[in-house]
């Protein structure tokens, strides 16, 4: 078992020892330490911190649990001139992310045409296993454009707002995307996902802010009691998982070539100053530019059944972008360390982009606030928006947590939820649930995942994001 | 049925059987021959997205991979279903594999697209990988575990 040494109530160390060129540091409680022992996700920090080139603590957040590679809920920071990129440690579905709409509704106006709005969203959204578009299919040029401008190309061809895009980490455009760096094969399993939910944990959720922890911070995050909310789940869908795919296969033999000793064969990298380090950045920020494109199209649909459904204008209905962040990413960011700054390549896996107020890369809207940090959870319970904080840019390189995890395979889930009927206990509990297949709805319960609030309360502890409001889901639609 | 021996060849059983896994899923696979365990390997992968019951066989894939040894051609094998099944929904229900070397696979698959009218949904998967990953000999006949990342 992996050494570890407790700092304080929200901090653990994994000591320097053997190959690590770092510590290893944990952000969790002492309750959750059992769980998080039980998988090899300890030994995967402590392999990390091994790679060549790590600048500071290979770092896990509270949600930690093993993952391919790199641990979920991981971040570590690489010099950009002696260290390495790797795939695994940003994952198959290359920027997941979350993003939060606001409305000026209030939970009162929605309860009469839940079942309703969930059936539109439905309806628009393709959703589950194998959804495509049957009326929006990407081709040549185009789709070369959203690879290269994300976010930025959905908005110029009308799906939202040109406001959307400041209230986007990194404006929804990643730079130096080079699509050419795409495989035809990623190109193609893409072709026709833009603008599909996809299946698994990913999801279109109507909620309403049900608790507010600091009234300052929501009201200048345009967020009140018993406002509706909603929130979009999904990532990069098949083109990301196959860039992942083609450039582990280049990482295994580049790793080799450059002499890089892995501890496992899934932490396969290449250095960042390498053509293969290189094109892989450029071929992920394309895949991630496609997720960002993804859920600003899905945005599009979602304000639409929100107007056909409430038969209200977007001016009334003010579902405005809060904020959209990735949390399965790789990207260069400056950074003091030691006092001076520093380029470094940050891999946050299954972690959140935590800014501090002021911080340039944080919009105007939100300079005295911090960047939002929106937390999903289960879809039984609750998620969370926090703020990032100067604490986290010391410490994480301004990251923090990015969800519950789970806590069941997706076997026992369903094994516990048979014979159940997981939609109608929902229903019970005021939430109305469409899922395109049973099997992920049971795959899916309260039950299978840990409590989202454990994993928001240690890094508000801890300092490195801080509590704003909590919203509970009215409606839910699943992949 | 012979013995509760769990790793057994399963004679006259289902091939292919889940492990438990928390955040994703394993597969251990049997087959008499390499080319049997491969092609239990795709049915898995249809069993994992569908009841491969309802998949009739009316569509045709011939389906021909290449790689640097036999454990990555099982995850490169299964990481192409997916890909046919990501570009236009195809999911096989039969698999012959006709040839096989440590390096390449040259299969048919026969299979019908996915339709969620006719076909319930069961699991998505984003990729096979390299994780666990095996393939052994077992009583005579193959053994293999891949872990499907979802």
């Amino acid at each position: 078992m992996v050494k570890l040494r407790q700092i304080d109530d929200y901090r653990w160390e994994i000591p320097r020892e053997g190959k690590m060129r770092t510590r290893g540091l944990i952000f969790c409680s002492r309750e959750m330490l059992p769980s998080i022992q039980d998988d090899q996700s300890l030994q995967q920090v402590a392999n990390v911190a091994t790679l060549p080139g790590i600048v500071g603590p290979s770092m896990a957040m509270p949600d930690i649990h093993w993952g391919y590679g790199f641990a979920i809920g991981g971040v570590a920071a690489f010099d950009p001139v002696d260290g390495i990129v790797s795939p695994g440690g940003v994952g198959y579905d290359i920027n997941c992310g979350v993003r939060l709409l606001r409305t000026k509704l209030h939970r009162d106006q929605v309860t009469c045409c839940m079942e309703d709005l969930v059936n539109t969203l439905f309806n628009n959204i393709p959703s589950g296993v194998g959804s495509r578009r049957q009326d929006f299919k990407l081709t040549g040029s185009a789709f070369k454009k959203v690879l290269r401008d994300g976010a930025r190309w959905a908005v110029q061809q009308g799906f939202g707002e040109a406001s959307d895009l400041a209230h986007i980490e990194a404006g929804g455009r990643i730079e130096g995307a080079d699509p050419d760096l795409v495989s035809d094969f990623a190109m193609n399993r893409g072709k026709d996902q833009l603008g599909t939910l996809g299946s698994g944990n990913h999801f279109v959720e109507v909620g309403h802010v049900c608790e507010i922890y600091d009234p300052p911070l929501a009201a200048k995050l345009g967020l009140f009691q018993d406002q509706v909310t909603a929130i979009v789940h999904t990532g990069s869908r098949g083109l990301g998982h196959q860039v992942c795919e083609d450039y582990i296969k280049v990482m295994l033999k580049a790793s080799a070539k450059y002499g890089i000793e892995l501890p496992d064969r899934q932490l396969c990298c290449a250095p960042l100053t390498s053509p293969e380090g290189k094109n892989y950045l450029a071929a992920m920020a394309g895949a991630a530019n496609f997720a960002f494109a993804n859920r600003q199209l899905i945005t599009h649909w979602v304000r639409q059944s929100f107007e056909r459904v409430f038969k209200m204008g977007p001016r009334d209905l003010g579902l405005d972008l809060v904020y959209d962040v990735a949390h399965n990413i790789a990207k260069l960011e400056t950074h003091t360390v030691d006092g001076r700054p520093r380029k470094l390549c940050i891999h946050r896996k299954g972690a959140t982009r935590a800014f501090p107020p002021h911080h340039p890369e944080v919009p105007e809207a939100y300079r005295e606030t911090g960047q939002p940090v929106l937390i999903p959870g289960d879809m039984g319970r609750y998620s969370f928006v926090l703020v990032g904080t100067q604490q986290a840019l010391t410490e994480t390189y301004g990251s923090t947590c990015h969800g519950a995890g789970r806590k069941m395979s997706r076997h026992q889930a369903k094994k516990v939820a048979r014979g159940r009927s997981i939609i109608q206990e929902l229903a019970a509990q005021g939430i109305i649930v469409r899922g395109a297949g049973r099997a992920t709805i049971d795959e899916e319960i309260s039950e299978a995942y840990k409590d989202v609030a454990n994993v928001v309360d240690v890094v508000h502890g801890a300092g490195i994001a801080k509590k704003v409001a909590k919203l509970k889901p009215l409606g839910v639609i699943k992949g | 049925m012979k013995g509760r021996h769990a790793e057994a060849s399963p004679r006259g059983r289902r091939p292919y059987r889940q492990m438990p896994h928390t955040a994703d899923l394993a597969w251990r696979l049997w087959g008499e021959t390499l080319p049997r365990l491969f092609e239990n390997a795709g049915r898995a992968l249809s069993a994992t997205l569908t009841d491969v019951r309802f998949l009739r066989r009316r569509e045709t894939r011939e389906v021909s991979v290449a790689s640097s040894d036999r454990e990555a051609l099982l995850v490169d094998w299964l990481n192409h279903l997916l890909y046919l099944f990501d570009i236009d929904g195809f999911l096989g229900r039969d698999f012959q594999v006709a040839t096989l070397t440590d390096e390449r696979l040259e299969a048919r698959v026969q299979g019908d697209i996915y339709d969620g009218a006719r076909h319930p949904a069961k699991t998505a998967v984003k990729a096979a990988t390299f994780h666990q990953l095996e393939i052994v000999p077992d009583n005579g006949g193959w053994r293999a575990t891949v872990v499907l990342d979802l």
